[in-house]
């Protein structure tokens, strides 16, 4: 019974994908994400050099040899932008995943206390909310210092407001709601309110919200590297790669700027696709109002 | 707002792992030399009381020495402000024109090409780094074409007398032409490459609130009197908007504060951004912590602007 009632809800659900636009975008963005995911995973099997040895003369352009080119120092640019998967996705998910962490249970309570204990932490989260997050971010890895942990870490600080944000002001709507005044009037207690009646309210808006993030968390991980507060070299990273890459710009090496900066957009292009096309397909009636 | 924040970046500063002084001296450094430059930095006090002074200071416009230069840090500020202020300004035009006007004409007709093709433009471009825009156009314009200059602000030699410490402002006041062009040209690539980016989320908030607008009442008003879509367009719908998307900009302007260190560090324009990679670089933490402080003085004070403005421009808001 509960097989089949979800199996006809996919089946229902697919079929409303490809109906309009929002599915098409998100399914793109989805096969997009879906490449890079297999890329990162399989880096070892699908790159065809180590991305930290020298595997040909350094600075040749592009040829049936090396796809991408090498860089200054001989190494494969393909196989760096293959690894550099790797470490983007392994950043950008465990930043997310931390900000939710730290989001959502605060939202969760926040929103629910209700009183001054949101009002104080609510102030907090705004704050750092308004704060330019990228500026925030440099503040805190350059203080931890680099390594894959630190800059998950300062990046997560950065999106915890916004899932805060959003599930305080949800459950601050929904905990007035009927569903919820039965719940308590036949004795459940707040920690199951929360939990089996609220959180699977607000959970399609946090879904979005988590996609959306990963698309900003790749782009400010480029950001920090570029700055050279990511990852420390040699390990493969998009970001870094491009401000190496800048070094010789002037002498006109061209691949090595070109390729890492469009691995860095269509993956970003993928997470926005998806969470945009997420959107519509989740909250019908919160998106773009249409004539 | 304000002094959360101060207190949030004084927080990470002190209390997050990595002793300042320890980075400052070097691991080798003998311990009498480390506890006296914890004393002469105040670090040997209790915490609140090191805010406190921080505070303090702060209010009196003291950011501190920077550990490097041994120069007031506010004076070294003062001197990249400028800069920092002048590549926001041309960026935030070049969204500005870029967001506005394609926004309101995209929603002239829906599914139009005008219409299509900005979204399409919004997302594509909201999904490239500046840094990697800005180094397309270095590499396109500078090395390939060899029309614009790469790198910089201004030719050294032709630096205008200073007033305001905008290049650009400072040439047209004293009239000197060849600075003026220089600067010009020096200009054109990184706010091109800034503005673009932003522009994207002005496209399509302009559009988002439009859309709401045209469906409004008034707008049907408009046009039941016979007045040109044009004139509906941006005169009704586009000055109804104005509040919403005021707002929106405002709170963007901080997102353009974070694309400038990027593009000032892609293109070596010596605004705060780049001094703020450069301390990092050489881990000048009271120079760090006050350069983060300046921005949150400035994103404090463009909100509140915002606020006055908002006030201004629609009656119904009073505080």
């Amino acid at each position: 019974m509960q097989e089949w009632s979800l199996s006809y809800r996919l089946g229902k659900g697919l079929r409303r994908l490809f109906r309009d636009k929002s599915g098409v975008m998100a399914f793109v963005g989805f096969a997009i994400l879906l490449t890079y995911l297999i890329m990162a995973i399989f880096a070892p099997y699908l790159a065809p050099y180590d991305p930290v040895r020298r595997s040909g003369k350094a600075f040749s352009a592009p040829s049936k040899e090396h796809w991408f080119g090498t860089t200054n120092l001989g190494y494969d640019v393909l196989s760096r932008i293959i690894y550099g998967a790797k470490i983007a996705l392994k950043i950008a998910f465990l930043a997310v995943a931390v900000a939710a962490a730290i989001g959502i249970p605060l939202g969760l309570i926040s929103g629910y206390v209700g009183g001054a204990f949101d009002r104080i932490l609510s102030m907090f989260m705004d704050a750092i909310y308004s704060f330019p997050g990228l500026i925030l971010a440099i503040a805190i890895a350059a203080v931890l210092g680099p390594g894959v942990i630190n800059v998950a870490l300062s990046i997560a600080v950065i999106y915890a407001p916004t899932y805060f944000r959003v599930i305080r002001n949800q459950v601050a709507s929904l905990k007035d709601q009927l569903f919820v005044e039965a719940a308590r009037a036949m004795g459940a207690r707040n920690f199951s309110i929360l939990g089996r009646y609220i959180l699977p309210n607000v959970l399609p808006s946090v879904i979005v919200v988590l996609s959306m993030n990963l698309a900003d968390a790749i782009m400010t991980e480029a950001g920090l590297s570029f700055l050279g507060l990511g990852i420390s070299p040699p390990t493969p990273d998009w970001g870094y790669d491009l401000s190496n890459g800048q070094r010789f710009l002037l002498l006109n090496y061209w691949w090595m700027i070109l390729f890492p900066g469009l691995a860095i957009i269509t993956i970003v292009l993928g997470f926005s696709l998806f969470s945009e096309g997420l959107n519509e397909f989740l909250n019908p009636n919160v998106g773009e109002t249409r004539r | 707002m304000f002094f959360i924040l101060l207190f949030m970046i004084f927080l990470v500063m002190r209390i997050l792992p990595g002793d300042p002084v320890l980075a400052m001296l070097g691991g080798k450094a003998p311990m009498s030399v480390i506890e006296a430059k914890r004393h002469e930095l105040g670090y040997d006090k209790p915490l609140l009381n090191q805010f406190g002074d921080y505070l303090l200071d702060i209010i009196k416009g003291d950011l501190g020495r920077s550990a490097l230069t041994k120069r007031p840090i506010a004076d070294e500020i003062a001197d990249k402000l400028p800069a920092t202020i002048e590549l926001t300004i041309f960026g935030f035009i070049v969204a500005l024109v870029i967001g506005i006007f394609w926004g309101a004409e995209a929603t002239k007709r829906h599914g139009g090409v005008l219409d299509i093709t900005g979204r399409v433009y919004a997302i594509f471009i909201y999904s490239i780094p500046v840094f990697w825009l800005g180094m397309l156009f270095q590499w396109f314009f500078g090395v390939k074409l060899k029309w614009l200059p790469i790198a910089g602000r201004i030719s050294p030699l032709l630096r205008p007398d200073k007033i305001t410490g905008m290049y650009l402002f400072d040439s047209l006041f004293t009239w000197n032409m060849p600075a003026l062009k220089d600067a010009s040209l020096h200009i054109i690539l990184p706010s091109l490459a800034l503005g673009l980016i932003i522009s994207s989320v002005f496209l399509r908030m302009v559009r988002g609130n439009m859309v709401l607008m045209l469906s409004q009442d008034f707008v049907k008003a408009a046009r039941a009197r016979g007045i040109k879509e044009n004139s509906v367009i941006y005169r009704h719908a586009l000055k109804n908007a104005f509040v919403p998307i005021m707002t929106v900009m405002g709170l963007q302007l901080a997102a353009l504060m974070a694309g400038a260190v990027l593009t000032e560090t892609t293109f070596s324009w010596p605004g705060i951004g780049s001094y703020l990679v450069e301390k990092i670089r050489y881990r000048d933490f009271p120079a760090i912590q006050g350069t983060i402080a300046v921005y949150a003085i400035i994103v404090v004070a463009i909100s509140i602007i915002v606020d006055i403005i908002n006030a201004l421009v629609d009656p119904r808001v009073r505080y």
